[in-house]
C-alpha cells in the first residue's frame, strides 16, 4: 500500500520537475524500481554515446584490415577510446542495478526464483566480454600506438572477438526470460514479449558466424551479423524498457496477478468508476 | 458452463467469430507477434541474399547447379504434407476428435523427423562434394539460411511437445495453445517454401 495514499505522505507537488523529483525521492514507495528503471535507461544512451560516438567503435570497422590499417585505426581514435572506455569503466558497475531490475520483474512472476538468478548471473558475466574487455583491450592499444603493428592487429581481434562473445550470454539469457513469461500466471509481461524473446534469441545465433568469415554479410560488421542484429536487439531494448515502465506503474508489491492500468481499461460508461 | 466451453471451438472453426460474434486470429494473439517480427528477420535475409546475388550472378549460378533440386523438392513436399497434418490436427480438436487430433499431432512429428534427417543427409553430400560453408557466398547462404530454418524447426517440435502435452489430457485441452503451436509450425512451413524458392529455384 503507498504512503501516499494512506495519507502518511502529502500530494504530489504541482510545477517544478525538481519540487516533483524531491517528493518521489521522499515519498515514493516504487523509488527503488524507478531508480532501476532510470538508470537502464540513461546506461543504454550512454551506452550508444561512448561507443558510437566517442570511441567510434561502432559500427564495428573491418576485420580484414591490414596491419598497417589497424595501427592507423587506432591512432584515429586515440583520444575517444582512451576517454571513452575510461567513461565507460566508470559507469560498468551500472549493470548491477540494472540486471537486479530486471530480474525483479521475474522475482514478481508465480514462476521459480531459479530463472532471477540464472538470469542475473548469465548477464554478470556479460559485462565482462561485451564492455571491460573489449574496452580494456582498445585502451591498451591506444595508449601506445607506437607498440609492433602484430601486437596492435591481435589487441583488434582481441576488443571486437570479445565484443562478439557476447552473443551466447544474450542467448540464454533471452531464453531464460522467454519462459519465465510465457509461464508465468501473473501477468507481469505481456506473452507476446515471451515469443519477442525467443525472436531476439534466434537473431543472436546468427552472429556466430563472424568468428569464421573476415569478408562480408557475415563478418562481424556484415550485414547479417551485426546490422540485422543489432536492428533486432534496438527493437527489443525499447520493447523492454517501455514494458518495464509499465510494469513499475502496475507493481503493487502483492503476489498474485499484477493489476492493469486504469488507462488500459477505462471504466464502462455508466458505472461508479466512471462517474 | 462446460458445454458453453465445449460448444465454442464449434463456432470459431465455423464462422470464424467468437460466440459474441468477434473476429478471432487463430491460437493466442501474441503468437502473430512472433510471426510478424520472424518474416520480417527473415525478410532482411532474403533482401541481403538477393542483394549479393546481383552483385555475383554468375558465381550464384554456377554454385546453385551443384544443389539437387529433387531433394529440395523433396523437403519442401514433407514440410507441406506436415503442415496439413497439423492443420488436421487442429481442426479434429476443434471438433472434439482428441484421438485423431493426437494422432494428426504425430504424424507431423514424423514429417518434421524426415525433414531434419534429409536436411542432414543433403548437407554431408554436399560436403563430402567439397561445398562447405567457407567454400564461396552461394553455399554461405545456403548453409546459413537451411541451418536457422533448421534451428526454428527443431523450435517447433517443443510447440508440437505443448501441442501433443494439451491433448492428451481432458483437464488441459486448450485449443487456443493447441492453435498457437501449429501457427508456429504453418510459419516455419511458410518460411521455408521461401527458402526453397531462393536458394534451388531462383534462376
Amino acid at each position: 500500500m503507498s504512503a501516499a495514499t494512506t495519507g502518511a505522505a502529502p500530494e504530489v507537488p504541482s510545477g517544478s520537475l525538481l519540487r516533483k523529483i524531491v517528493w518521489h525521492w521522499r515519498y515514493d514507495e516504487k523509488r527503488e524500481l524507478w531508480i532501476g528503471w532510470w538508470t537502464l535507461v540513461v546506461f543504454y544512451n550512454l551506452y550508444g554515446l561512448l561507443f558510437f560516438v566517442i570511441a567510434r567503435t561502432q559500427p564495428p570497422p573491418k576485420p580484414s584490415l591490414t596491419a598497417p590499417e589497424i595501427v592507423q585505426w587506432f591512432h584515429d581514435r586515440h583520444y575517444g577510446l582512451l576517454y571513452g572506455y575510461a567513461i565507460v569503466s566508470i559507469v560498468g558497475g551500472a549493470t548491477a542495478i540494472m540486471n537486479a531490475t530486471l530480474a525483479y520483474t521475474m522475482r514478481r512472476m508465480s514462476v521459480s526464483r531459479a530463472f532471477a538468478y540464472s538470469y542475473l548471473v548469465i548477464y554478470a558475466l556479460a559485462t565482462l566480454p561485451g564492455m571491460l574487455i573489449m574496452g580494456v583491450a582498445c585502451t591498451v592499444g591506444a595508449m601506445r600506438p607506437d607498440r609492433n603493428p602484430a601486437l596492435m592487429s591481435w589487441l583488434y581481434d582481441f576488443a571486437f572477438l570479445s565484443f562478439e562473445g557476447t552473443m551466447g550470454v544474450f542467448l540464454i539469457g533471452s531464453l531464460v526470460w522467454m519462459v519465465a513469461v510465457l509461464l508465468d500466471r501473473n501477468r507481469v509481461f505481456p506473452k507476446w514479449f515471451g515469443y519477442l524473446n525467443l525472436c531476439n534469441a534466434l537473431t543472436e545465433v546468427v552472429v556466430a558466424p563472424a568468428w569464421i568469415f573476415k569478408r562480408g554479410v557475415f563478418a562481424w560488421d556484415g550485414g547479417i551479423a551485426w546490422w540485422t542484429n543489432m536492428a533486432v536487439f534496438v527493437t527489443y531494448t525499447t520493447v523492454f524498457l517501455t514494458l518495464l515502465r509499465k510494469m513499475i506503474l502496475r507493481e503493487d508489491f502483492g503476489t498474485g496477478p499484477l493489476p492493469e492500468l486504469q488507462s488500459d481499461h477505462p471504466p464502462e460508461p455508466g458505472t461508479r468508476e466512471a462517474a | 458452463m462446460t458445454t458453453l466451453a465445449s460448444a465454442e471451438p464449434y463456432e470459431r472453426a465455423a464462422t470464424g467469430r467468437k460466440a459474441d460474434g468477434v473476429r478471432f486470429v487463430p491460437g493466442q494473439p501474441d503468437m502473430w507477434v512472433l510471426v510478424l517480427f520472424e518474416s520480417l528477420v527473415f525478410t532482411t535475409y532474403f533482401t541481403v541474399y538477393v542483394f549479393r546475388r546481383t552483385q555475383s550472378p554468375d558465381l550464384f549460378l554456377q554454385s546453385q547447379a551443384h544443389l539437387n533440386l529433387r531433394v529440395g523438392v523433396f523437403n519442401t513436399l514433407v514440410l507441406l504434407v506436415s503442415s496439413w497434418s497439423v492443420a488436421r490436427c487442429v481442426q479434429t480438436a476443434r471438433e472434439g476428435s482428441f484421438r485423431t487430433a493426437l494422432n494428426n499431432a504425430y504424424l507431423t512429428m514424423l514429417f518434421g523427423f524426415l525433414f531434419l534427417v534429409s536436411k542432414v543427409l543433403e548437407w554431408v553430400t554436399e560436403i563430402e562434394q567439397g561445398f562447405s560453408f567457407t567454400t564461396d557466398e552461394f553455399f554461405s547462404f545456403y548453409y546459413f539460411l537451411t541451418a536457422i530454418h533448421f534451428l526454428h524447426l527443431l523450435i517447433g517440435f517443443v510447440f508440437l511437445g505443448v501441442a501433443v502435452y494439451q491433448i492428451k489430457s481432458p483437464a488441459r485441452r486448450s485449443q487456443e495453445l493447441v492453435e498457437t503451436c501449429a501457427t508456429y509450425w504453418h510459419t516455419i512451413d511458410f518460411l521455408w517454401v521461401l527458402i526453397f524458392a531462393l536458394l534451388y529455384v531462383m534462376r
